[in-house]
């Protein structure tokens, strides 16, 4: 377990990527969205949300494929077996995940109370899936968050293992995989079927995903074994 | 490595040096010698060879081994290399002394000519003679 | 005599070609010992997988006894510096820091020192460094960490030969105050030579030679003069090369030289220059089966000299 808490250390000894910069990519969008609504003065009922969280999500993804795609060649030339190294590195990105969750609730609440910034802002508010209560809320951005990180690792285990051509590959099985899934259900004539399957509740939703953070990060956890610096 | 020659075994040239030191008065009788450690950083050699080296003239009984203060030069230790010398002095040196003469055609007479000759132009150190 | 590193049939095989060939030998514990060989050989991938880098297709690894690879009780206890390190966005501190808490034996004095013999500036970006000042940084992580196995793969790729005589200096000075176990690959043989204790040489991915340093040396002469004298010199005696020009000739005659055979090279004014660790090693690699030395035991060999 020491070695699990020097790996997170290894991750933060510049705390620059990991600690420092999602919280400025919010900010600069915020900032942006921001200066949108106070200088256009759009009324809350006409506006819709922002959309402006999607560069902190995203950013979770950018950490998670540096996390081991720059940093396993020299994580394992110091002496930590594969296993260590990714336990150490997933449980820094859930620890990173549950923090940066609360700390969107926290402003999503500073949000309402504010009635949106004084400018009738939505930016943490988003229809459906994280207008809820906040510890669903906090609980939704948490999986989801996870969910980007652990996706990340994925892309630097994929090219560790099986190099860039196994990158290529991975992206484009999942498009092949996709396009097959949505041809099904446009042949099958499935569409309405869908509809109904996504009238999942948020948390309905929520839990869905955080099976699918399970699942890769098992997944994870058996594809790097054999993974070579 | 400095100033070894590369192709002959390293701890044979390190014993054969040290052997010249205490043969030339260079470490007295019952002086210390240099441990493996200071010959391996002078010579920029391997400690194990300096060692090995050492060991050479020890199991020859020309070094004594005191624990945990080094090697010291063994009494009588230069003594039996002088002896060794003179013994070989006469196939290292008078020999090939002997061909290369025959060879340029001086007769064994004008050899000792000659070398009565060098040995007045050339001054013998006193230090370098030895009374055995 | 245990051994540290226990090596026994190993192959790896990648898509396209056979790095490792049936590789087996053993490196004795506190011992340094030269990986020898050109470019391309597999001393990359053979210390890769020592280091729990690379897996093997066949064949045994045993670092200490066990496995390394994932083995976290061997890999603490090991080093490994490759010339192709890839770092994070660190600067030189960072990826020292980091070190400092994964090695047990860290040395932060050394590393200080060593920052300063290779002027290697703590605070510069990694990423900005010259291939030299990397090599130098991994020399400073692989001795200040004063691991039990240490390895090196080409360890000084852009040094000058200033910084590559630091590198030898601060290492035997290591190694003398705290012995360890030592696999420097290296195409610099000369350089190294005396460094030295075993030698094993590696030639498209199979061991060609297996020795110590000391019998290796004095494995084979070059005697040049006058061409009559040299054939007289070496008939019945195992040769490698011969050439001549004009009325001189040189051959490679193998196999130790005795006092009586020097003097008789003398006699014949024949000249005798023994064959360097470089040459054998280009010269195993060439001809693998003549490589295996007898192990010479020299009587009284601080009695010959080559004068």
């Amino acid at each position: 377990m020491r070695t699990w808490r020097d790996v997170a250390r290894y991750h933060l000894v510049v705390p620059w990527l990991f600690l420092v910069m999602p919280w400025l990519v919010l900010a600069a969008s915020f900032a942006v969205n921001w200066q949108i609504f106070a200088r256009h003065a759009v009324t809350a009922a006409r506006s819709g949300d922002t959309g402006g969280l999607t560069a902190f999500y995203i950013f979770f993804l950018v950490i998670g494929i540096n996390s081991i795609g720059r940093s396993l060649p020299f994580g394992l030339a110091l002496g930590v077996s594969r296993r260590s190294y990714y336990t150490g590195t997933a449980l820094l990105g859930v620890a990173l995940a549950l923090a940066g969750g609360l700390g969107l609730t926290a402003l999503q609440a500073i949000e309402r109370a504010t009635d949106g910034w004084g400018v009738g802002m939505r930016f943490f508010r988003v229809a459906y899936i994280l207008n809820g209560p906040w510890y669903l809320t906090w609980l939704t951005s948490f999986v989801v968050l996870a969910l980007l990180f652990t996706y990340g690792m994925w892309y630097g285990i994929v090219f560790w293992r099986w190099g860039v051509y196994g990158v290529i590959g991975f992206i484009g099985l999942q498009a092949a995989a996709l396009i097959v899934a949505l041809l099904s259900v446009a042949w099958a004539n499935a569409w309405p079927d869908l509809g109904r399957y996504f009238g999942l509740t948020a948390a309905g939703l929520t839990g869905v995903l955080a099976g699918l953070v399970l699942l890769l990060l098992a997944g994870g956890l058996a594809t790097i074994r054999r993974a070579t610096v | 490595m400095t100033g070894l020659d590369e192709g002959t075994p390293l701890f044979a040239q390190i014993a054969e040096r040290l052997a010249e030191e205490i043969a030339d008065g260079g470490l007295a009788e019952g002086e210390r010698v240099p441990s493996m450690n200071e010959l391996a950083a002078f010579y920029r050699i391997n400690p194990a060879t300096a060692a090995k080296g050492i060991n050479l003239l020890a199991d020859d009984g020309l070094l004594d081994k005191r624990r945990g203060i080094g090697m010291f030069v063994a009494d009588g230790a230069r003594r039996r290399l002088l002896a060794q010398r003179r013994e070989r002095f006469a196939g290292r040196y008078i020999e090939p002394l002997l061909t290369e003469a025959a060879r340029l055609g001086i007769g064994p007479d004008d050899l000792v000519a000659l070398v009565a000759e060098a040995a007045r132009a050339v001054p013998l150190d006193a230090s370098g003679g030895v009374t055995v | 005599m245990t051994a540290a590193i226990s090596v026994t049939g190993l192959s790896c095989q990648y898509r396209d070609h056979l790095a490792l060939d049936d590789v087996s030998f053993d490196v004795q514990a506190g011992s340094i010992t030269g990986l020898l060989g050109r470019n391309g050989a597999g001393k990359t991938t053979l210390l890769r997988i020592l280091a729990g880098q690379e897996f093997p297709s066949a064949g045994r690894v045993l670092v200490h006894g066990a496995p390394p690879a994932e083995n976290e009780d061997v890999l603490r206890r090991l080093v490994f510096v490759r010339e192709d390190q890839a770092y994070p966005d660190f600067k030189v501190r960072h990826a020292l820091r980091v070190a400092s808490w994964f090695y047990p034996n860290w040395s932060p004095a050394r590393a200080d020192a060593l920052l300063a013999d290779f002027e290697l500036p703590a605070g510069r970006a990694i990423k900005k460094l010259s291939r030299g000042m990397r090599s130098a940084l991994g020399i400073v992580i692989a001795l200040a960490a004063q691991a039990e196995i240490t390895l090196f793969d080409e360890p000084y790729a852009g040094l000058d030969a200033v910084a590559r005589q630091v590198f030898y200096d601060r290492l035997l000075a290591d190694y003398a105050e705290r012995p360890r176990t030592i696999l420097l690959s290296t195409h610099l043989i000369d350089e190294a030579a005396g460094l030295l204790e075993g030698v094993i040489v590696i030639d498209r991915g199979r061991v060609v030679v297996k020795a110590s340093a000391d019998d290796l040396r004095g494995l084979a002469t070059t005697v040049s003069g006058p061409v009559l004298s040299v054939d007289d010199f070496t008939a019945g005696r195992d040769i490698w090369d011969r050439r001549q020009v004009a009325s001189q000739a040189s051959a490679v005659v193998v196999g130790p030289l005795d006092e009586a055979a020097w003097a008789r090279a003398k006699s014949l004014r024949l000249d005798l220059a023994p064959l360097t660790l470089q040459q054998l090693v280009v010269h195993a690699a060439a001809h693998p089966a003549s490589a295996a030395p007898a192990p010479t035991v020299p009587v009284n060999p601080w009695e010959r000299t080559s004068a």
